[in-house]
């Protein structure tokens, strides 16, 4: 009985650490914590999650109208301060890079467009040396 | 071994069980609109949905070029008991929601309060009450202080409702509530440019609308199966025709971005041009008023 009883208590813990293994990646929280972090004076937009899928994906992409004479904030978050390799860069509707957060090499957690042709915009994170392929996003405005 | 078996058994049930949500039969049963499915796949229209932008822009736009706040713009909160069925409660949703930021963004908190209600009784209709938490949301409102928190959770709930809504595959509630919403500001746009018709960037603010415009006549067509999503689409196309008379030129310039204090500063070099004249916008604001009369009616 005791035998039966370790193997169940060891299947159970494995099952448990697959779930964990599975949901590690948990863009909600770090959507969540992004929306916080936008500077004073932006309003709350959106959030975006950021899952690589351990991989499985090399980018995730979002859209959105920005309009001429807003300025527009979106920030990253990922695990420990630093973005984890998670790139966020900006397209415009005919697919021309508008900005990037990542410049001369260096990993900058938000990007500010101060937006001067409206348009659909195509919102791009990419894993450049991600350890996680995890994050999370948050869009803001402000006039 | 058997015991195993059974106990590893009891684990996925136990680790399934929890995600099932207990109004989700309720919900399904309470549609009555729309119920043949879209011809598309509805990742596409989720896509399309997100790209919406927020009515909270406009009002925000409004009060900082220093329009008065106007409640005769805004939708009776009393209207309520006209709203009946599915399509016009998540149209209407939208409405209120429209006019709900704008009375937050003005700090007018007693007419806010009112679209509140309105807004929980009609999402309470859809069977999606639950993700608009009014204790905290009136009690925010009870305080200029707040504004920001307000704003926050607000438009929280409203992503909540929208995300939950495409997840359960009802994405055309989600579609009516962003076009209601939409038609609204539309609507409070063209009020306020009517009243100051020198405003030339309000002017262009309308004429910029045709790119949304496009995306929700795409989003409807989706759904043309059903009549009162065709009814609206053959609305919606109407007013394209006007908007297909202004022209707006974009010209693409390389940007440049230089980082200050930790955050990478773009200047966007690229413009747009959008010519639209007087006429365009009375056209405009003639058919809207049309279209946001019979969704509020």
């Amino acid at each position: 009985m005791k035998k039966v009883l370790s193997i169940l208590t060891i299947i159970s813990l494995i099952s448990v650490s697959t779930i964990d293994l599975n949901g590690q990646c948990n863009p909600d929280n770090f959507a969540n914590a992004c929306i916080p972090k936008l500077a004073s004076g932006f309003n709350f937009l959106k959030s975006y999650k950021v899952d690589g899928e351990g991989g499985a994906k090399d980018k995730v992409e979002y859209s959105y109208v920005f309009t001429k004479g807003t300025r527009y904030m979106i920030n990253l978050c990922a695990n420990g301060a630093a973005t984890d390799g998670i790139v966020v860069t900006l397209f415009d509707s005919g697919r021309n890079k508008v900005a990037t957060s990542k410049i001369n090499g260096q990993f900058i957690s938000a990007i500010a467009y101060p937006c001067n042709a409206t348009g659909i915009y195509y919102i791009q994170y990419t894993f450049d040396g991600s350890a996680g392929k995890c994050g999370g996003s948050a869009l803001g405005f402000k006039r | 071994m058997r015991l195993v078996a059974i106990g590893f058994m009891a684990l996925l049930i136990t680790a399934c069980g929890s995600s099932k949500k207990p109004d989700e039969k309720a919900f399904l049963e309470s549609l009555d609109s729309a119920k043949t499915g879209p011809t598309i796949d509805e990742e596409v229209i989720s896509s399309i949905l997100q790209q919406i932008p927020s009515p909270l822009e406009i009002s925000v736009l409004l009060k900082e070029s220093g329009t008065k706040y106007n409640p005769a713009i805004l939708n009776t909160s009393e209207s309520l008991s006209k709203y009946n069925s599915n399509y016009k409660k998540a149209l209407n949703l939208g409405v209120y929601g429209t006019d709900l930021g704008y009375t937050n963004i003005y700090e007018q908190n007693q007419d806010g309060l009112k679209y509140l209600t309105s807004i929980k009784s009609l999402a309470d209709g859809l069977n999606i009450g639950q993700f608009f938490d009014i204790e905290t949301i009136g009690r925010l409102a009870t305080n200029s202080k707040n504004l920001d928190s307000l704003l926050l959770i607000t438009t929280q709930n409203f992503n909540s409702i929208n995300h939950y809504l495409q997840t359960q595959s009802r994405a055309n509630l989600s579609v009516l509530l962003l076009i209601g919403g939409w038609v609204e500001a539309m609507q409070i746009t063209c009020q306020v440019a009517a009243k100051d018709p020198k405003n030339k960037e309000l002017q262009e603010k309308i004429g910029e609308q045709k790119i949304i415009l496009e995306q929700i006549v795409l989003l409807l067509s989706f759904y043309k199966d059903d009549a009162n999503m065709a009814s609206l689409l053959k609305d919606m196309e109407e007013l394209k025709g006007a908007f297909d008379k202004i022209n707006i030129t974009y010209t693409y310039k390389e940007s440049t971005m230089e980082i200050v204090d930790g955050v990478a500063v773009i200047k966007d070099n690229s413009t747009t041009t959008i010519n639209i004249t007087d006429q365009d916008v009375e056209a405009i604001r003639n058919l809207t008023n049309s279209i946001r009369n019979k969704i509020i009616s």
